[in-house]
């Protein structure tokens, strides 16, 4: 069930087949790519090819490649389905931003989002049954075509049964679209939130005084032990570690400076220097990031934006949170992006509160200054994310389970106001891990349900999931034994690339009229 | 959880804290067992909770805002310790999954293959069809054959198809007309129209057909001669032919050929171009691997005859010798030459080429210089035609002294000789009766073994003397050449050894008959009686009281101390352990000497061995183990008793050295020159005791195992001192590659450190090399 693991295993596999010394090998799946194969094989450059593809290849592409190889150079052709963005062992990612078109997929990205899932499945040897959320047309569609896809390959998807078969769930990023507008406070997901993150890496280019080799840094947990070990502890934390990690740091360093007298210190010296300068990397890297972030924090106030955001997102007061957006908008500190968040945040939480002041808010917006793609965002997002599409409740629960929760929600919470909110995926999966997922609102495609509980749990969002999304499985991972639960979604958000994908959708708001066309890329400020 | 919630809603009287189940007030471990103890219990229970419920929410809240406040404080820790509890509930950590097969995979190999071999069928026997044709077609000569008869040539290689057949060309859909001709192809047959009609010259044909013809192996004529003739031609067949034929006449050097056919022939000649091109870098470095080879087949023979020559000897030529070395620079050049030529390949080309082929020439260039940097400094020179001589007649000096020095050591031998027939009396008398009971009379038998092997032992002898000499001398060819000499000699001895030593334990064995039973009767007496001089002789075996073994070793070295001849050999021994003056080479040569002298004086303690045979188990075993046995004492060979005594009692305290640290050693061996009387007798006693406790164990493996150590004890000390300069050149370069790569990156503060390191190493080195010069 690890999704980077089985990306490796493949590579290495590839590695080993092709033996030691120079060979080619090709990762290719698209039509266009088999065409350049054929050109390529028709004139060999290299003596001998093996190739990769990372998907399903057609018989007929396999026809045309081998009546191109008149050299015959081919030594080798397989599907090794590796064709998804491994980001952690239980995250993964399409990298695909606008799968939809409004409520409905866009057909090229509906079948790369298929391909997607079933090489994942097919890499982790899981032949699951699916479920999906009933109130997401796409998350259906998206169903049946995995489903088409494994009763078309049933060749391929022949494994040893287990006990409890897995799991496909498929959500729908619109039942929940306040995860992404939230600010983050664990280390990965703010890093993204405020940085971005890009296939692991993340540009400090735009960071005031940056050294030249600090423009592009690679955040991997693969090989960063520091970030494998603190990616998921919240901002304090890592602002005390990263002190830890400077103090041993500077520990280690006068330490070589002053005892080089033998032999034995020469010699350790040499053995340790390689291991020193690749910790001075890490401190460096590691040091930029955060002192970047805490920059950003101080800069935008977002420790007071979060803190309303997460009273918007987990609470029910509506005076007081009307009460404090609005003393926000009025901080010029606060930037026009956090102003436009807070107002989403209110409108999606309050849309069909009584005394609902969102024009006023947004008159506040417009007073501020705020430019119009993100008044008319707030009102896209309402339709993307808003009541009438949520199939479950995400503000106000409704039995006393949940209300319990909720309260309970509430001690715990209080630990830590900037991370009370807990994305509803947490309660799905919950209730999924419990058997107690109901039927009527995430059915199963096909007459087998599911007896037990289930051990293996894959979940797909479609349209994005979150690092907190992440975080929140990390965590279900480690507190339930004998489950195992991988996220993925079409792409892994961050509020920007949340209101891209909203944009991107077509919820252009109500005051689309206007021809101007939004822009898809902007400023953050 | 230290931030555990104090109830808000217990009252007053009754605070308890911990995670309390808002209904029944049961005190629960943690959150989540609340939770799900909460979920297990309660949620079957009425509505009515609910407005409980929304009482206790209202606390909570309020709760909640108090300690909102000093979140600050709380925050860091309570991650943690948030962090440490979900580690106990026992989920497992997605980097902690267990390991899983490699994915699902698929391989359309066979089918690629199947798809494969039909089309390059298919394209073979098309492309092998129209050769066959067009070999058919070139096999006359063209240009003296009517063109009615060519016509028809063509036709019966292949049926042209009918002209009403194909109203319209097939290729671009023309109608045929008067104006717009049909034309067959003479290949295929098929009708095409002048305009898509192609034509493959001679040259081309006879290209294709002699390659095929090449590859089936097959050397038939290469081909039709081309047609130099044709002008004269074209005239007489105009009359006879229509316009169509004029139009045809003017490519009779040529065959026509439809689209198709003209497609397959091309590939095929690119094919067959393909196969024979070599690019130019390719030719070159084959060049080049040729010339390296050549180079590791000579170096070595011309290094052998160099070394041969400059230690004067006569086995090769010298101008030989000379002729050799040029050829080779030769090669050296040729290399050197090869490589820039690879290196500057295609750089005043145009387009320049792809940079990955520029590194690769740049690279091959390197390897180049490196190889000859390598293996051409490794040529020493030769000597010229004056100094082979001068170097010849030096080692005729050279054997002249070799005899001379003979002489002198039969001379000396005759003197040691006698003077161990005067201790052999002393230790006899000692030993007493064990040894006249028996009748069997060591020295006798000793002198006897060591008249037999004295010209040889001379002759090893003297020629370490002369190595002496000449080290002293600093001629380190003599050196080389004598120490040859002295292993051969070390050969023959050790054989000659061997083949004793067989005797030897033949008549041993018939030996060991008697004397067993004379020690069954003697045995106890003994004990009792000559506990003293028995345990002196047994010491190596059984030494029970150190004591007494200490004060015969004092008797031994006092007699030694009267032996002079042998205490000059001592000398000898004991400066050529010393590490500082040896070459690592010259080192083995001690113990080697060690090695073939031992079978002598073996006599002495075998026998004593035998007379304790019924306390030695290992006795039987005692001749093969003390073949290898080292007593590192080579004046040994002196052929006294005396000698072989006490090199019993320096066997026991080389033993002594197993359970103590080199340091002991290098003591002894460095102490021993400096005392010139009789280096034993300082060094042995201390060690006595504990050299006898080990001995009662297995004197014999115990003995071998100390073999190897004593001869790497003198490699030990320069050898670690040669280490750890390497280390240092080492890591002093390792150090100069950091401050590189500092450099390169411009880490102007770790390049300070290293440079400060690096003169710090520098200066270790430095003190090393005058510590290990001195």
């Amino acid at each position: 069930m690890n999704a980077v693991l089985a990306v490796k295993q493949y590579v290495s596999k590839m590695i080993e087949d092709s033996g030691p010394g120079m060979k080619v090998l090709l990762m290719d799946r698209e039509t266009e790519n088999v065409e350049f194969l054929i050109q390529e094989l028709r004139r060999p450059k290299y003596s001998i090819y093996f190739i990769y593809f990372s998907n399903v290849i057609s018989k007929s592409d396999v026809k045309s490649l081998a009546e191109a190889d008149e050299q015959e150079v081919v030594a080798e052709v397989q599907e090794f389905y590796g064709d998804y963005i491994a980001v952690n062992p239980h995250v993964f990612s399409l990298n695909l931003l606008g799968c939809c078109q409004g409520r409905n997929w866009d057909p090229a990205q509906l079948s790369r989002t298929t391909q997607g899932l079933t090489a994942l499945l097919l890499s982790l040897k899981k032949c699951p049954m699916i479920r999906y959320q009933l109130s997401s047309e796409s998350a259906k569609r998206l169903a049946e075509c995995v489903k088409q896809v494994i009763t078309k390959e049933y060749e391929l998807f022949d494994f040893r049964r287990t006990e409890v078969p897995p799991l496909l769930l498929i959500l729908d990023r619109s039942d929940d679209a306040i995860t992404p507008l939230l600010n983050q406070w664990t280390y990965q997901a703010m890093v993204h939130e405020l940085l971005g993150i890009n296939n692991n890496r993340i540009d400090l280019s735009r960071v005031p005084g940056i050294s030249k080799d600090l423009r592009e840094v690679v955040l991997s947990a693969e090989n960063d032990e520091f970030y494998a070990n603190n990616m998921y502890l919240n901002f304090a934390e890592i602002g005390s570690n990263i002190k830890n990690l400077m103090e041993d740091f500077q520990r280690r360093k006068p330490k070589e400076q002053q005892k080089l007298e033998s032999i034995a210190d020469m010699k350790a010296f040499v053995e340790n220097y390689p291991q020193f300068k690749k910790m001075s990397g890490t401190v460096s890297k590691h040091v930029t990031v955060v002192g970047e972030l805490s920059r950003l924090v101080g800069e935008r106030n977002l420790l007071e934006v979060s803190e309303v955001e997460q009273e918007l997102a987990c609470q029910n007061d509506h005076s007081s949170a009307l009460q404090n957006v609005r003393r926000l908008l009025q901080n010029p500190k606060v930037t026009e992006f956090d102003a436009a968040r807070l107002v989403m945040l209110y409108a999606l939480h309050y849309e069909r509160h009584s005394s609902n002041s969102l024009p006023g808010l947004m008159t506040d917006l417009k007073n501020r200054g705020v430019s119009e793609k993100y008044r008319k965002l707030v009102s896209a997002v309402v339709e993307y994310g808003g009541k009438r599409v949520r199939g479950s409740d995400l503000f106000s629960p409704k039995d006393a389970v949940a209300i319990t929760k909720q309260f309970l929600k509430g001690l715990k919470g209080v630990e830590n106001v900037y991370t009370q909110h807990q994305p509803l995926l947490q309660e799905t999966l919950d209730q999924l891990i419990k058997g107690k997922l109901k039927d009527s609102q995430y059915p199963y495609l096909g007459p087998n349900t599911l007896r037990d509980r289930p051990q293996d749990i894959i979940v797909f969002i479609i349209g994005g999931a979150t690092y907190e999304e992440a975080l929140t499985v990390y965590n279900l991972n480690r507190t339930n034994p004998g489950v195992r639960i991988i996220l993925g979604g079409t792409t892994i958000h961050n509020t920007k690339s949340f209101l891209e994908e909203v944009t991107a959708s077509g919820f252009r708001g109500r005051s689309t009229e206007s021809s101007q066309v939004t822009p898809r890329s902007s400023s953050r400020r | 959880m230290a931030s555990g919630c104090p109830p808000p809603f217990g009252d007053p009287g009754e605070m308890r804290e911990g995670f309390l189940c808002p209904l029944c007030l049961k005190d629960l471990q943690s959150f989540y067992q609340l939770h799900s103890h909460y979920e297990e219990e309660h949620s079957s229970e009425d509505r009515d909770v609910k407005g409980q419920l929304k009482n206790l929410v209202q606390k909570a809240k309020r709760a909640k805002k108090k300690l909102l406040k000093r979140e600050g404080d709380d925050r860091a820790d309570s991650g943690s310790q948030e962090r440490y509890e979900s580690f106990s509930y026992g989920g497992v950590d997605p980097y902690m999954w267990e390991p899983q097969e490699v994915g699902a995979m698929r391989s359309h190999l066979s089918d690629f293959k199947k798809h494969r071999a039909a089309r390059i069928d298919h394209y073979v026997v098309e492309v092998n069809k129209l050769i066959i044709r067009l070999e058919k077609l070139t096999s006359f000569d063209r240009a003296n054959t009517e063109s009615a008869k060519i016509r028809a040539i063509e036709k019966s290689v292949v049926p042209w198809v009918s002209d009403q057949d194909v109203p319209f060309c097939p290729d671009c859909g023309n109608k045929f007309s008067i104006r717009n001709r049909r034309h067959h192809c003479r290949l295929c047959g098929s009708i095409m129209c002048k305009k898509c009609m192609e034509l493959v010259s001679l040259p081309l044909a006879s290209k294709l057909t002699s390659a095929s013809k090449e590859a089936l192996g097959s050397h038939t004529s290469p081909n039709s001669s081309p047609n130099s003739v044709h002008g004269s031609r074209r005239g007489s067949i105009s009359s006879i032919s229509s316009v169509s034929s004029v139009l045809d006449e003017k490519d009779d050097d040529r065959i026509r050929c439809c689209r198709h056919c003209k497609d397959t022939l091309l590939k095929r000649e690119q094919q067959i171009d393909e196969k024979e091109y070599t690019p130019e870098i390719v030719k070159l470095y084959e060049k080049l691997r040729l010339c390296m080879e050549k180079v590791d087949q000579k170096a070595p023979e011309y290094i052998r005859m160099a070394e041969s020559l400059n230690a004067g000897e006569t086995t090769y030529n010298l101008e030989h010798a000379n002729d050799l070395r040029v050829e080779i620079q030769k090669v050296y050049e040729f290399i050197d030459a090869l490589s820039k030529k690879i290196l500057s390949l295609g750089l005043h080309e145009d387009p320049q080429p792809h940079p990955k082929t520029l590194q690769l020439q740049r690279m091959i260039r390197y390897s180049a210089t490196l190889f000859v940097q390598e293996k051409l400094l490794g040529l020493m020179s030769l000597p010229t035609k004056d100094q082979y001589e001068e170097l010849k007649k030096r080692r005729l000096h050279m054997v002249a002294l070799e005899t001379h020095g003979k002489q002198e050591e039969k001379q000396k031998d005759f003197i040691s000789r006698s003077a161990a027939a005067v201790n052999g009396d002393a230790i006899h008398l000692k030993k007493g009766t064990v040894r006249k009971s028996e009748g069997w009379l060591p020295t006798s038998s000793i002198s006897r073994e060591s008249e037999i092997a004295d010209p040889l032992l001379q002759q090893i002898d003297n020629i370490t003397s002369f190595i002496k000499q000449a080290k002293a001398a600093n001629r380190i060819d003599e050196v080389h050449m004598l120490q040859e000499n002295l292993r051969q000699l070390q050969d023959e001895y050790d054989q000659q050894q061997t083949l004793k030593a067989i005797e030897l334990s033949k008549k041993q064995a018939e030996e060991e008959e008697m004397q067993r039973e004379e020690l069954q009767v003697l045995r106890e007496k003994e004990w009792e009686r000559e506990h003293h001089k028995f345990m002196s002789r047994h010491s190596r075996t059984c030494s029970l009281d150190f004591r007494e073994v200490k004060q015969h070793q004092h008797e031994v070295a006092k007699e030694n101390r009267n032996l002079t001849a042998q205490a000059l050999d001592l000398d000898i021994t004991q400066i050529k352990r010393d590490p500082s003056f040896e070459t690592p080479a010259v080192e083995q040569l001690p113990a080697k000497e060690h090695l073939t002298f031992t079978l002598k004086p073996q006599n002495v303690p075998q026998c004593d061995k035998d007379q304790t045979a019924c306390l030695n188990p290992f006795e039987d075993e005692a001749d093969t183990p003390q073949l290898e046995e080292d007593p590192a004492n080579p004046f040994a060979k002196d052929t006294s008793p005396m000698v072989s005594f006490s090199n019993t009692a320096l066997q026991s305290n080389k033993k002594a050295y197993n359970p103590f640290e080199n340091e002991e050693e290098d003591e002894q061996t460095n102490g021993a020159p400096g005392s010139t009387s009789n280096p034993f007798e300082e060094d042995e006693n201390p060690f006595q005791k504990p050299g006898g406790s080990w001995n009662s164990g297995n004197p014999f493996e115990e003995g071998s195992s100390t073999n190897p150590f004593e001869v790497e004890d003198g490699n030990d000390i320069s050898g670690e001192e040669a280490i750890e300069e390497e280390l240092l050149l080492q890591q002093i370069d390792n150090i100069k590659a950091y401050i590189f790569d500092a450099k390169h990156s411009g880490r102007m503060d770790e390049v300070e450190v290293l440079t400060e390191n690096l003169k710090e190493l520098k200066r270790t080195l430095a003190k090393q090399k005058e510590k290990s010069s001195c």
